[in-house]
């Protein structure tokens, strides 16, 4: 699903790599954790994957496309089959939860009929059966961050990036969040989730990709986070 | 496609960006009107041009009681003989279509016609004012009217050759000068307009930031995220040309006011108006349309 051949990211007046010369794979329906410190190239890995940056060198292939290959015209429909969610939410503000989740679906055209029928039925698999009227700043964080899943799911992607999705929100709700994840993992979606959180990579005993200074240092299927943190 | 999400949304930037939107409306308003007004003093101008084309000619007077040329005051009214001769040199010019002799009589009816605005005048104007003349059409009212006049001028009974182009020229003149200053400061406004344009676009992609970050990160075509920015635009524009249609029309009324100072009626037809009207809501769309597409061109990357 996602192959990563020698990848090196460099950003522009920086010496040090963001990633250097990555090789790795993630298989259809796999749930895989990116962990590593603060600056090891996590939200590189994944700003990579939606090709919202390019590789220095090397080459990405997800679901199958040559990312160095794909027009820019044609990026979009790549991001079609990648939901995303982040820490930070990113919900808009103005508009209920209902329209949120809609409002994913109407960018890319989707018609009225097809988005009456699916946001309803995202909203009960994240659990916020009965809220879909409400607006964002009436809702607690985990509530927030179910409407964002929603939304990265709704369109059906083939893998969902998560960058940090549990780093605002306090440890009970997380456990929430990521029985969610599981959820849509377990529909065969491939899920990345980059993250620090320790006892969550723990329970969840998925692969486990650490990142150190922009290189691979451990790829472990069912690890753990490690002992050094 | 899904218009009425394209209008939901151009309705909200719209609404964010109040007061940008007023002043570009209004900026295109006035500059599309004055640029307006330029096209209709010009179609105004070809009109009165080929009308008097035709009609302008050069008019010879003759000597009569009252002199006004030192030459009459000299030889007294112009004689049978004299009015001859100067027939026969005026027919035989190649460059003279048509030459016709108006008595005093006549004279005075055709000045009391042209007249008829200013009763005043004519109350003040005893007929034996006016003097007889020939009236000479020419070939080339522009080319010929000097030789014309210089074969006939200081032959005995003439009193003075009068040529009307000259004095067109001078009128035309006059409104050429008033609608190049029109057209250039149209144009001075067409580029205020232009960047304000730009910053009206550039202002609403960054109130609407989170919504197009979103966008482009489920995977909106650019189409998508950059059409309800460029029908913002045009919107604007659009109201710009609708006020500038009004004045346009105020304009062409203005237009036709002046023509009671002139002998012949010549307004501007409706369907003048429709031209320059279509012409300046074509210049709205397609400023506004390019100015918001090359702006989003910068702004909002995928």
């Amino acid at each position: 699903m996602i192959h990563f051949e020698g990848v090196t990211k460099t950003y522009p007046n920086q010496s040090r790599p963001a990633l250097e010369s990555v090789d790795l794979d993630v298989e259809k329906g796999e749930f895989v954790f990116l962990v590593g410190p603060s600056g090891s190239g996590k939200s590189t890995f994944l700003r990579l994957i939606l090709r919202e940056e390019r590789p220095t060198a090397g080459r990405i292939y997800v679901a199958g496309r040559d990312l160095a290959r794909l027009s820019t015209w044609k990026v979009p429909q790549l991001r079609r089959r990648i939901g995303c969610v982040f820490q930070d939410f990113r919900l808009l503000p103005g508009k209920s939860v209902y329209q949120n989740i809609a409002f994913a679906l109407e960018v890319i055209g989707k018609p009225r009929r097809f988005i009456r029928k699916v946001v309803p039925e995202v909203i009960d698999l994240v659990g916020l059966e009965g809220k879909a009227d409400r607006m964002p700043d009436e809702l607690s964080g985990g509530e927030q961050q179910r409407v964002a899943m929603a939304r990265a799911f709704v369109n059906r992607p083939m893998i969902l990036l998560a960058d940090e999705p549990t780093g605002n929100i306090d440890p009970a709700t997380s456990i929430g969040i990521m029985k969610v994840l599981d959820r849509i993992n377990r529909t065969g979606t491939t899920v990345v989730m980059a993250t620090h959180d320790a006892a969550i990579v723990d329970s969840m005993r998925k692969r486990v990709i650490e990142l150190e200074y922009g290189k691979v240092v451990r790829d472990q299927s069912r690890g753990v986070y490690g002992q050094a943190y | 496609m899904r218009a009425q999400f394209v209008f939901g949304e151009v309705w909200v930037g719209l609404r964010r960006n109040l007061t940008m939107t007023a002043a570009l409306v209004v900026v295109v308003a006035i500059s599309l009107s004055l640029l307006g007004t330029g096209l209709l003093f010009v179609k105004q101008v070809d009109h009165t041009r080929s009308l008097w084309q035709s009609r302008v000619q050069i008019s010879i007077y003759l000597c009569d009681q009252t002199p006004l040329s030192t030459q009459c005051a000299k030889n007294g009214p112009v004689t049978a003989a004299e009015k001859a001769q100067i027939s026969h040199v005026l027919t035989a010019l190649n460059q003279v279509v048509h030459v016709t002799y108006l008595s005093q009589q006549q004279d005075y009816q055709q000045f009391r016609q042209e007249m008829a605005g200013f009763p005043a005048l004519i109350a003040n104007t005893p007929p034996a004012d006016i003097p007889a003349s020939f009236q000479v059409r020419l070939k080339n009212a522009q080319a010929d009217a000097a030789p014309v006049a210089a074969a006939v001028a200081g032959m005995p009974g003439v009193d003075s050759v009068v040529d009307d182009s000259a004095i067109l020229t001078k009128f035309y003149k006059l409104l050429g000068g008033a609608r190049d200053a029109v057209i250039v400061t149209a144009i001075i406004l067409i580029v205020a307009a232009i960047l304000l344009v730009a910053n009206t676009i550039r202002l609403s992609a960054f109130n609407r930031r989170r919504e197009t970050a979103i966008m482009r990160l489920v995977g909106a075509s650019n189409f998508y995220v950059q059409l309800p920015f460029l029908v913002e635009g045009m919107i604007a524009g659009l109201c710009g040309w609708l006020i500038a249609t009004g004045l346009l029309i105020g304009a062409r009324a203005g237009l036709d006011g002046l023509q009671q100072y002139f002998p012949f009626p010549i307004t501007l037809s409706t369907l003048d108006l429709a031209q320059v009207v279509t012409i300046t809501m074509l210049i709205a769309l397609v400023l506004c349309g390019t100015t918001s597409f090359l702006t989003l061109r910068r702004y909002l990357r995928v």
